[in-house]
């Protein structure tokens, strides 16, 4: 099977890499090592860390970030970039026809009402809930990998509560200043203003009754939450506060938080809590990380929850192979980046093909987040393979099947060593007004050799991903600044 | 400012400051017991779990092994040192966005050392540093809160919750111990009266502006209307309508304005010499009743919107 | 039929509750057998109502009371023509339903009321053994509930799972129209839930349509699908064709998705909840006449 490696290509070092592999062995692996620990070290100092799940509770790892960042050159991203902007406008205008629309994409027979009615994220209670400007999805995780022919693919959409951005932008401060020279030689596309766009973003969304200088909040589980940092560090990179359920309450169907002043009135949630949990009144009856009457005020016009509820119709893995054809029924194009070709396991006839082909194949559960339940062929032993075929013939309508797709590689910093290990992308897409994609976006490493899953709470790690204007002229190469001297100013 | 921040900031200066009331009355007890006759042992630890608010819970003997350990180690004792400062740094650590980093991490340490250290061994072999210790990181940590922090609501709200548990912890030692001593008629043995003013750190700053005679009014009048003494109670008291004044956006037209207006007019316009004999009793319960009053009153004027009740679910056919 | 129907819930708390909001669901439906010639919703203590069309068409109240109260009163008055829908004339084929599936599939699959298991099942298709007509077997399978089933009022909580009722042989009217439903999709019959008002007494749930007035409790019954018809109404709590004293309010996938009241609240957990409704035939109510 083909392999690409985003470094090494057929005829050496890709140009776009050359810059910064020069730098890299000038340092030497002594220099490296040192690096690398400084690296670690910024992390532990900062408490970044993640909750492992699937383990008890409690477990905490420190972020772990590789020290040999990605580029993505500014011809690929723009690729990238468009490719991403026409998919969001996609799934927001699939969401909107859905839900507060005349669900003519079932209606002309582009994707099965089935297939929406059956999707685990589709919420028959968000029906009628408008929301301004139609901007659902706030923020996209889009997750994209690169075949063995380089072609950059869709994997993947992240439309509910995508988690990650916090760690784009402290891999990036973190790389400032461990790289900062290699940094600096570069014309790196900044990622920092994230926070601000974020902000017009969701203020763009606010109810057409709130006034010119919306109120806007991040709604948290709690600090027991395992994103609870990246929960907190939106709140502070945006300036707005960061709220439990049991801060805000309903009022004649208009939010509000309790202060130490009274009340005062929220115009947009953004929440990072999960649907059902969102309001006890209409979801989950034992949920006390939600608000009672929240889903109403926001059909009521007087409040909007960001992302909105119920987009997890339009990520789940059963609608996803209906994308493309989303896209050209909505925008009328040919879709920019291409789906990983994928099987339906309740289609007959695929479904037969699928369990001939099962080792060969990466079996996805529809229902799982995060990696768990993946069964991928060609890596699987007989028994496991048999017991998803059977899963798969008694709930035919639970599974896809998708094509390994082999993942490209990058150079890792393992032991003292740079090695390839497979990489993905999830780059962060904010809808507002317009649709803005962060340039870059995190970059995640499976740090175990040989493996795909690069989800970190399965032994993933992450590398800053700089979107890099264009390659420097040799020449420049003499100028060396010393190191640590400079201050970094990209662009 | 979100009532829940408030909350925990307010409980985060009350829960410091219990800590290291706890820790000097505790030292004070101690060293009164050392040179006490052995038979009023079990008085002062019961006294002490009185003036803690803890008797109605404490259900162990009245000895030094027993009581100590309650106070500082007991986990489920949630006035016992080692709780409170847990508490103190749970609240800490959901308002890391709310306090300085200085603030956090003074709180943080305290608590690790503490929850690392033998405490057990540290009260049986040398309780005189490590309680000395305690009181010391309890400084620190206000010392840190008032030297890194912005004069905001949130300073404002540990500030409060500091200074009602303080004016409650002294006017109960006055309640419970001055009044024992009083009432019974107990000869009033000089070291007596330095462990009632040591108890709030009192001694040296009483000596300062009386003379060493201590005469029993005179101690009383001090420890109530000092208006220099930061553990006064009428010290605290008039902290406390200072940073209300300031909280409250009507000012102190509110419930919890009238209240901490009641209490401290109470304190401030009494007749010393004429409660000091027969209605001291009384003065002192109808005083503490009124800080608690307070309390109440603070409590549902900036927290208490309904957010701490259960929630139910009904549906019907 | 004329019918003016007054829902009255009155809840009262052990301790005074805050912060309640509650989703009301009694008015009746608009379908081409039933008009609706008023509405009206108040509370007491007085609430703002925001009103809506959920996704099964149900209009929904929903209104919620901050201030500390004792007790909440709902009141929702209707008034309503109503006319017998038609028996189904389809001669639909029982292997017609595989086509709907697709289409249906909200309709076929289990729903947390209707989890049928292997017993149901087999009921089910016992029923339609040795019929391929699909109005006929629609039938027999409500009137193999109606047999199976017995009515007693207030043996059960709506919760019970399906496959209990079934066991105890016993329940109410949503247990009725819970194990229908259930039996229908274990055939792959396209069932839904509804809820609404029966002019039926409540002792033995008898309809009685000579008497001007009665008091009487929501209800509930079932639709099936029938291709070339539609959703056809059938009650399997009272043996026979529904008609103009049955006034619906809406569907869904079984009672979770209709229930006429759900709500949630600050305070003590005890409280005691009283629905009454009281239904009044041919009295030609003004139509906006205010509430008491």
């Amino acid at each position: 099977m083909l392999q690409f490696d985003e470094i090494h290509g057929p005829d050496g070092v890709r140009p776009h890499y050359q810059q910064l592999m020069d730098r890299l062995t000038g340092l030497g692996p002594a220099e490296l090592t040192e690096r690398f620990a400084m690296l670690e070290s910024i992390f532990r100092t900062l408490g970044i860390t993640f909750a492992v799940t699937g383990h008890e509770e409690g477990l905490e790892r420190t972020w772990p970030m590789d020290l040999v960042p990605r580029i993505v050159p500014a011809g690929e991203w723009a690729h990238i970039e468009a490719g991403l902007i026409q998919r969001v406008r996609t799934l927001n205008l699939f969401l909107e026809d859905l839900y507060v629309g005349e669900q003519s994409a079932i209606h002309d027979g582009i994707i099965p009402r089935w297939v929406v009615e059956t999707a685990d994220g589709y919420v028959r209670e968000a029906h009628g809930i408008g929301v301004p400007a139609g901007a659902r999805c706030v923020v996209s995780g889009v997750d994209i990998v690169r075949d063995g022919e380089g072609t950059y693919r869709v994997l993947e959409d992240n439309l509910r509560v995508p988690s990650g951005i916090s760690y784009v932008l402290e891999n990036r401060v973190a790389m400032t200043r461990v790289l900062p020279v290699a940094f600096a030689r570069h014309s790196i596309r900044p990622v920092n203003h994230y926070g601000s766009s974020l902000l017009r973003a969701l203020r763009s969304a606010a109810p057409y009754s709130a006034s010119a200088d919306p109120t806007v909040v991040v709604l948290t589980p709690g600090v027991a939450n395992s994103a609870y940092f990246e929960h907190a560090f939106l709140a502070r990179q945006m300036g707005v506060e960061l709220v439990e359920g049991r801060d805000l309450l309903v009022d004649d169907h208009r939010v509000y938080m309790r202060t130490t002043r009274g009340l005062d009135r929220v115009d947009v949630v953004y929440r990072r809590i999960g649907d059902e949990f969102l309001d006890p009144l209409v979801f989950r009856q034992d949920s006390l990380l939600g608000v009672p009457g929240l889903a109403g005020a926001a059909r009521a016009g007087n409040v909007t929850i960001a992302n909105a509820i119920g987009n997890g119709a339009a990520d789940d893995k059963g609608v996803y192979p209906f994308v493309p054809a989303l896209i050209r029924y909505f925008t009328g194009e040919e879709p920019i980046l291409p789906n990983v070709a994928t099987y339906l396991c309740w289609e007959p006839d695929q479904r037969e093909v699928i369990l001939e082909r099962m080792d060969q194949l990466v079996i996805k559960p529809v229902a799982e987040a995060g990696g768990y339940g993946i069964v991928i062929g060609p890596h699987a032993d007989d028994e496991t393979l048999a017991a998803t075929a059977d899963a798969i013939r008694d709930n035919p309508r639970g599974y896809v099947a998708q094509e390994v797709v082999q993942l490209s590689t990058h150079p890792t910093f393992i032991d003292g060593a740079l090695s390839p290990r497979h990489i993905d992308l999830r780059p962060f897409v904010i809808s507002g007004e317009t649709i803005e994609v962060i340039p870059g976006g995190l970059t995640r490493v499976a740090l175990r050799e040989g493996s795909l899953i690069v989800n970190s709470s399965q032994g993933g790690g992450s590398k800053d991903t700089w979107v890099v204007d264009d390659a420097p002229a040799e020449g420049e190469l003499s100028s060396t600044p010393t190191e640590g001297t400079r201050a970094v100013s990209p662009r | 400012m979100l009532s829940r921040h408030a909350e925990d900031l307010y409980w985060l200066g009350r829960y410091v400051e219990r800590a290291e009331d706890t820790a000097r009355m505790l030292d004070v007890t101690f060293h009164h017991l050392l040179e006490s006759p052995p038979a009023v042992e079990a008085t002062a630890w019961r006294e002490l779990v009185e003036i803690l608010y803890l008797d109605q819970v404490f259900e162990g003997t009245l000895d030094r092994p027993t009581v100590s350990g309650y106070l500082v180690t007991d986990r489920d004792n949630p006035g016992s040192i080692l709780s409170s400062v847990a508490r103190a740094r749970d609240n800490a650590r959901g308002l890391r966005d709310r306090i300085s980093t200085e603030l956090w991490e003074a709180i943080n340490v305290f608590y690790l050392e503490l929850a690392a250290a033998d405490l057990t061994l540290g009260v049986e072999q040398r309780a005189y540093a490590l309680l000395g210790d305690i009181k010391s990181r309890c400084q620190l940590i206000n010392g840190v809160a008032a030297q890194t922090m912005p004069r905001d609501e949130g300073y404002r709200f540990i500030v409060l919750g500091l200074m009602l548990e303080r004016a409650e912890m002294t006017c109960r030692l006055l309640a419970i111990r001055y009044a024992r001593l009083v009432n019974t008629g107990e000869r009033m043995g000089f070291h007596a009266w330095v462990s009632v003013l040591k108890s709030v750190s009192a001694y040296e700053a009483y000596l300062k502006s009386h003379d060493a005679s201590l005469d029993p009014t005179r101690v009383l009048e001090f420890l109530l209307l000092d208006p220099a003494f930061p553990r006064s109670v009428l010290y605290c008291l008039r902290q406390v309508e200072q940073q209300l004044e300031r909280l409250t956006a009507d000012g102190l037209q509110t419930d919890v304005g009238r209240a901490i207006g009641r209490v401290r007019a109470r304190a401030e316009y009494c007749d010393v010499s004429s409660i000091a004999g027969e209605g001291l009793d009384s003065f002192l319960e109808e005083l503490q009743t009124e800080i608690y009053q307070v309390a109440d009153q603070v409590d549902l004027y900036f927290f208490r919107s309904g957010a701490d009740l259960q929630l139910h679910t009904v549906q019907s056919v | 039929m004329h019918l003016e129907i007054r829902y009255l819930n009155e809840f009262r708390y052990s301790e005074p509750a805050r912060e309640s909001h509650n989703l009301l669901r009694a008015c009746p439906q608009v379908t081409p057998h039933q008009t609706v010639v008023s509405y009206v919703v108040d509370t007491t203590p007085n609430a703002k109502i925001f009103s809506y069309v959920d996704y099964w068409g149900t209009r929904v109240d929903e209104f919620g009371v901050r201030e500390p109260h004792d007790v909440l009163s709902v009141r929702a008055t209707s008034i309503v023509d109503t006319t017998p829908p038609p028996k189904p004339d389809s001669v639909a084929d029982l292997n017609e339903f595989d086509a709907l599936r697709p289409d249906f599939v909200t309709y076929l699959a289990p729903s947390p009321h209707t989890r049928w298991d292997d017993a149901i099942a087999d009921m089910g298709r016992k029923a339609i053994a040795g019929t391929s007509d699909a109005v006929f077997a629609v039938q027999t399978v409500c009137d193999a509930v109606t047999d199976h089933l017995a009515y007693r009022p207030g043996t059960t909580d709506v919760g019970v799972d399906v496959t209990d009722v079934l066991h105890h042989g016993q329940g109410v009217c949503q247990d009725f129209a819970h194990l229908a439903i259930a039996m229908y999709r274990s055939v792959g019959i396209p069932a839904r839930y509804v809820s609404g008002y029966l002019y039926a007494s409540n002792q033995d749930n008898a309809v009685q349509p000579d008497v001007a007035e009665l008091e009487v409790q929501t209800h509930a019954w079932v639709e099936a699908f029938i291709p070339g018809h539609g959703w056809w109404q059938l009650d399997p709590t009272n043996p026979q064709p529904i008609g103009e004293l049955h006034v619906k309010i809406g569907h869904g996938r079984d009672y979770d998705d209709v229930m006429p009241l759900r709500g949630v609240y600050h305070g003590g957990s005890r409280h005691d909840l009283g629905v009454t409704v009281t239904i009044t035939r041919d009295r030609l109510a003004e139509p906006f006449a205010a509430d008491q």
